[in-house]
């Protein structure tokens, strides 16, 4: 394929691996590069979204990505009416997710959403507090909604008799088993809907600060500009404050240190808690924090395989079990966070103090408090949608995929994920159908046990393969907010890429370029985590190169010397984590997961947003 | 009537009589600022000397009327009146107070004949708004009470230079008003040395400071003889943002055997290695802010790293003047008085440009 200077392939030419083969069956038809749309599709940039989908994309974890395409557009477009932004598309190629924030519109709509934006967003500005305890109450009765919809494990044999005397219900299982499937596709896609309810302006009101921050401070670094604007009582940090607090509490009574200290199971440790008063103390204290607090994605959120706290108990059980003994080692476990708000004040009042007119003294103040009032969203919202409500859809799901394979269309509980959410329906009409026939009908069995092996194998080797970062033509502006802030895009970030293209030179690259997010400088091996569940294999004292973070793996960052990522803005989740933790990060560089291998010995300056490469592995 | 005055015991109100130079440095010992101990010799001992010698109506006869365009005009003169003050004789109390101080300095640092720097510090240099760097001479390494006096005359005669002269006159400063005091300062055996400013001379960035450092003396780095290395460092967050990091050829070192100083290769290995430390370059950093806050204006600082003493005893601050450049500019605001509300809807309306 002929590469033209300045440009991507052109995404109706792009050639996939041969051993990805089939590969667009997995995905709805809007989700495909088509011939109808060609033209427009061709002279779009769409860059691979590896904030949202680093991996592979199993079908049904599709849903979350069609839900926010909709949701962060509509907002955007329709809703608070961001004047000369559109909203950002989304095509899959090889089973990697590539997005396009899509060009202004004509200037008339530019004027006519100006109109609408000010009416609406400033009303959202100054009814923050009361608009976000609406929202979360709304959210947890959505997220309880859903963790009430029933999904039979199996089909019973007779509907029984209450069901039919005295007062039929006249609808049964072969609808329920529908209906429930829908109720929750329309849950994911209502969460999704409230997930922007503010972010948008969040993110707006950040690019805003950053600009006169910048503009009074021309050098300002994007990690300055982050630590004045970051909370630190936000609900993302809630679990990690949960397990101290858990820790703590064993700490206190030695015979339920002891047992957490050792290395049994997660089973066998809550039944030898059971047997005291102590550790039935600690259990029930367990038990309090975990709903909604151990909700939380043992990744990002995104995949189903990432698994979480709920599922996994062995992951903050092994967290508790590191804290109790740095606790009786006499070492601090928790961050200060009310030195954390304090140091973030005194960041802020020295800048403050530097300004040298009243005026300009005026306008950082209002900025910045605008910034403030707002952007806790940005922090809490994460947790809430992306932590809570999508362990239980895993959870939910997870009752249709055994209902599937007690049903026998299914080998694997898992194997659910590998059918986007119009094949799920196709699937539970089988045995809807095939229960209602009666006995000994034949099902389709396997025909999606088949499908579901062939696509698990399509997904494999795509994830052994290195999708380009992009395809198609840069832009010459980007005006939408997300683009910039959350994944980073920027002239030179699209610029590297361009040269990131030609993978053979990656041997002789000595030094990468990202953002400096998170101070400081840290010398170390390199750990390269693909792929999210890797994490295991992270080394303490290690350097974490990876496509994108999350807070969630914030009992890591105490760990690890520091962190590099591929994808990632101002405000990117490794950003912020970084920040807190105190942890060097160099965050967007594009290319870290291609350049840097596992074992090399990297120098990593968050101050200055230079990865060096000092010694290559072997 | 003090002919020298100990660093400690000058402030800013002693600049009529120590210069600019040497009463910022004392200015600098009361607030904290690391500098290397020394004395200032005062503006009166010159005029003492000048009028004692009987050359102080002399001199400004030879350079009154003069065309400052009129090269050949300005060296005669000059030279004419350099001779007369580098060829009369210091009266007595005044070369007794120099080499008492001397011997002082070098009871004090324990060492036998230190090496002092002998340095103008005119009483019109330095002000805010005329910056007259470098047009008084230096002398480096000067060792022994006699060699201390000689050159303190020499900086006499430096206020004399043709370009001294042409300077004043184009500015309107009467000569009879500018007086010299010297300053006579420990030498920093210099590891590195340089430059830094509490703004980003680049950009005007009152939130940076810049440093510029190389090996050995720092009058490379103020001469422009190498490419230093560069720092940008952030003042609140104390980040290095910038570094930069230049083949640094030459040094200038002082050479024992010549008695004097000069420029000497660097060894190949050391060219491209970063003349500080990270932690030197924040305590630089701290020193700057703290020099920045003293003065409340935004500052030109040379600083030197000590070899012989370690970190963090070896850093020193060997001038501080103000800023000129950014300094004059009309203080305007930035952002125009706007409101959050106006920021945020500027914000949306924006779009941004990849050319």
């Amino acid at each position: 394929m002929a590469e033209q200077p300045g440009r991507f392939p052109d995404p109706h030419e792009f050639e996939v691996p041969s051993e990805l083969e089939g590969w667009e069956e997995m995905y709805p038809t809007h989700h495909l590069f088509s011939e109808d749309r060609a033209e427009w599709e061709k002279a779009q940039f769409w860059y691979q979204d590896k904030i949202h989908a680093p991996e592979p994309m199993p079908p049904l974890d599709l849903i979350f990505q069609e839900a926010w395409q909709i949701s962060l557009s509509q907002y955007t477009t329709r809703v608070f009416c961001i004047p000369p932004a559109q909203g950002i598309a989304q095509r899959m190629m090889g089973c990697y997710m590539y997005i396009c924030a899509i060009a202004p519109p004509p200037e008339e709509i530019i004027g006519e959403k100006a109109g609408h934006f000010e009416k609406r967003v400033f009303y959202v500005f100054e009814h923050y507090d009361e608009l976000w305890d609406k929202w979360l109450t709304k959210f947890k009765a959505l997220g309880e909604e859903m963790a009430a919809v029933k999904v039979p494990a199996e089909l019973p044999k007779f509907v029984p008799d209450d069901e039919v005397l005295p007062a039929p219900t006249g609808v049964y299982d072969s609808y329920y088993l529908l209906e429930s499937f829908d109720k929750l596709v329309n849950q994911m896609f209502k969460g999704w809907q409230y997930h922007f309810e503010m972010l948008n302006l969040t993110y707006l009101a950040y690019l805003m600060f950053a600009d006169v921050s910048r503009k009074l401070f021309p050098g300002i670094s994007e990690s300055a500009i982050g630590k004045m604007v970051a909370g630190a009582y936000v609900s993302m940090f809630r679990p990690e404050e949960e397990l101290c607090r858990l820790s703590k509490l064993a700490a206190s009574a030695k015979e339920v240190s002891a047992i957490l200290k050792s290395d049994k199971s997660v089973d066998d440790k809550v039944a030898e808690l059971q047997n005291t008063d102590a550790g039935k103390n600690w259990l029930a204290e367990y038990e309090k924090a975990k709903d909604p607090w151990f909700y939380v994605s043992c990744g990002s959120g995104w995949f189903h395989y990432e698994g979480s706290w709920l599922t996994d108990q062995s992951i903050p059980y092994s967290y508790i079990k590191g804290y109790v003994e740095r606790l009786e080692n006499g070492e601090t476990i928790e961050r200060s966070l009310d030195v954390i708000e304090k140091q973030r004040d005194e960041v802020v009042a020295e800048y403050r103090k530097l300004i040298k007119t009243d005026e300009d003294r005026k306008a950082f103040d209002d900025a910045y408090n605008t910034v403030r009032t707002i952007y806790t969203y940005a922090e809490d919202h994460l947790f809430w949608v992306e932590h809570w409500f999508h362990t239980i859809w895993f959870d939910k799901i997870r009752e249709f995929g055994t209902l599937l394979v007690n049903n026998g269309m299914l080998n694997e509980v898992d194997d659910i994920f590998m059918f986007n959410r119009y094949e799920i329906p196709q699937l539970l009409t089988e045995v809807s159908t095939g229960w209602a026939l009666g006995v000994d009908i034949p099902m389709r069995g396997n025909f999606y046990k088949s499908k579901a092996a062939k696509r698990k194998k399509i997904l494999e080797a795509a994830g052994n393969w290195n999708p380009t970062p992009a395809l198609g033509v840069p832009p010459e502006e980007v005006a939408e907010p997300f683009t910039i802030m959350l994944w980073g895009i920027t002239t030179d970030k699209v610029k590297e890429w361009l040269k990131g293209v030609d993978a053979t030179a990656t041997e002789d690259v000595s030094e990468i370029k990202g953002f400096a997010s998170s101070a400081g400088i840290a010398e170390g091996p390199a750990r390269v985590l693909k792929r999210l569940k890797d994490i295991v294999a992270l080394q303490p004292g290690e350097i974490l190169v990876c496509p994108s973070t999350n807070p969630s793996w914030a009992p890591v960052f105490t760990k690890i010397k520091a962190t590099v990522t591929d994808i990632g803005g101002l405000t990117s989740h490794a950003a912020i984590v970084c920040r807190e933790y105190g942890v060097p990060s160099v965050t967007g560089t594009g290319v870290s997961t291609q350049v840097i291998k596992t074992g090399d010995i990297i120098k990593v300056d968050g101050d200055s947003g230079v990865v060096e490469i000092v010694k290559r592995a072997g | 009537m003090d002919y020298i005055l100990d660093f400690e015991r000058l402030d800013k109100n002693s600049l009529p009589i120590v210069g600019g130079k040497n009463a910022s440095l004392g200015e600098m010992i009361k607030a904290d600022i690391r500098v290397p101990p020394g004395f200032a010799v005062t503006t009166d001992s010159y005029l003492l000397f000048i009028t004692d010698a009987g050359i102080k109506d002399k001199i400004i006869e030879i350079v009154s009327n003069l065309d400052p365009d009129d090269v050949a005009a300005l060296n005669k003169a000059s030279a004419e009146v350099q001779e007369l003050i580098k060829q009369r004789t210091i009266p007595e109390p005044v070369t007794k107070a120099i080499a008492d101080g001397y011997l002082q300095l070098c009871s004090k640092c324990a060492v036998e004949a230190i090496p002092v720097a002998v340095r103008s510090s005119a009483t019109a240099e330095d002000l805010p708004t005329a910056s007259f760097a470098g047009q008084q001479d230096t002398y480096l390494w000067i060792q022994g009470a006699d060699q201390v006096i000689t050159h303190v005359q020499g900086c006499w005669a430096s206020l004399y230079t043709p370009r001294a002269i042409a300077y004043r006159i184009k500015n309107n400063f009467p000569h009879e008003k500018v007086l010299i005091s010297v300053g006579v300062q420990k030498m920093v055996n210099a590891r590195a040395a340089g430059v830094m400013f509490t703004i980003n001379p680049t950009d005007g960035d009152i939130s940076k400071v810049v440093i510029e450092g190389s090996w050995g003396l720092g009058e490379t780095v103020v001469s422009g003889s190498v490419n230093p290395d560069k720092f940008v460092v952030d003042k609140v967050m104390l980040e290095i943002n910038e570094r930069t990091i230049s083949t640094k050829h030459i040094e200038c070192v002082y050479d024992l055997e010549k008695g004097e100083v000069v420029d000497a290769d660097v060894d190949q290995d050391m060219q491209c290695t970063c003349c500080l430390a990270d932690d030197e370059i924040k305590a630089l950093v701290r020193a700057a802010k703290n020099i920045e806050n003293h003065y409340g204006r935004p500052m030109d600082i040379e600083w030197a790293i000590d070899k012989d003493i370690s970190f963090p005893d070896n850093m020193f601050i060997v001038q501080a003047r103000p800023e000129t450049v950014w300094s004059q500019r009309k203080t305007e605001s930035v952002i125009g008085g706007k409101t959050g509300r106006q920021l945020l809807m500027d914000q949306a309306m924006k779009r941004i440009k990849i050319p």
